[in-house]
């Protein structure tokens, strides 16, 4: 059995060490790799079952994971020039822009759409995984400038690295450009940018 | 993601009464905020008060002053 040690290193080097000792068996084996996250146990399970190799993963604490990946008789091993890509992303890499168009979420009861607008905000502060950038426009302009409701969340997000674009040209047409508290001021050049480069657009 | 906190929770049947007692809050100069009921309560949706636990003794005597109808309250970390 051979041991990996793979704490603290980042997509695919958990991957290119395990193989590296699966060839160092040369032949049936176990190989136990541990690893400080959760996409890196996803990426080696994915390697070994494209390779046919059994595998089982183990949660020894936080941030601690053990996985390990017994090598069958007739069970081939990585080839030295193989190349690794890191079949998961992290969530981090993942570009999700989150596009506000107005104030409500939904139309019909505005009572209602403001309401669930902030609750969407909020509920944008608790996730795991979180946008990349959220654009405002048109009435969704609304929401970035004083006396908005989700104004702290938003500040929260910020300061958790997402970035708050709202639309110039909407902020003029509703005469609040100097009431915009949060985010920078951005184009449609940029907005088509961001909505174009994302790979999630996400729209409440 | 956000740190969780100690909060006092509060949850309603209805919508229209969560938005109700946030108008209420308001006027009342009342701590917290209305957020989407944390999926520690329930996996359905819905609305819920969610203020500071020292709150807690102010909000249950706006409650009763109000009338207006809740389901339950409780401590969560959120």
């Amino acid at each position: 059995m051979i041991q990996v040690n793979a704490i603290g290193d980042a997509c695919p080097i958990p991957v290119v060490k395990t193989k590296n000792a699966i060839r160092d068996l040369g032949g049936p084996g176990t190989v136990e790799t541990l690893v400080d996250n959760e996409i890196a146990v996803q990426n080696l399970q994915k390697m070994a079952r494209q390779k046919g190799y059994a595998v089982t993963a183990e949660t020894l604490g936080p941030d601690r994971f053990k996985v390990t990946m017994t090598v069958g008789e007739g069970g081939q091993a990585p080839a030295q020039d193989e190349p690794t890509a890191c079949l998961v992303k992290p969530a981090g890499e993942k570009n999700t822009v989150v596009v506000i168009r107005s104030r409500t979420m939904g139309s019909d009861s505005e009572e209602l759409g403001t309401a669930l607008m902030k609750g969407f905000i909020y509920a944008l502060t608790q996730q795991d995984q979180l946008p990349k950038t959220i654009l405002f426009y048109n009435g969704g302009a609304y929401i970035t400038c004083e006396n908005s409701a989700s104004l702290e969340d938003l500040k929260t997000l910020q300061a958790m690295g997402v970035e708050i674009l709202t639309c110039g040209t909407c902020l003029n047409f509703y005469g609040i450009t100097d009431k915009l508290q949060v985010g920078e001021v951005t184009n449609m050049y940029s907005i088509v940018e961001k909505m174009t480069q994302a790979d999630l657009l996400v729209s409440p | 993601m956000l740190r969780k906190q100690r909060s006092w929770i509060l949850t309603f049947d209805e919508t229209v009464d969560a938005m109700a007692w946030e108008r209420y809050c308001e006027t009342h100069g009342l701590p917290g905020r209305l957020i989407p009921v944390p999926r520690e309560i329930t996996a359905g949706c819905g609305l819920a008060w969610k203020a500071p636990p020292e709150a807690e003794a102010a909000l249950r005597a706006a409650l009763a002053e109000s009338a207006i109808a809740h389901a339950a309250a409780r401590i969560l970390e959120v």
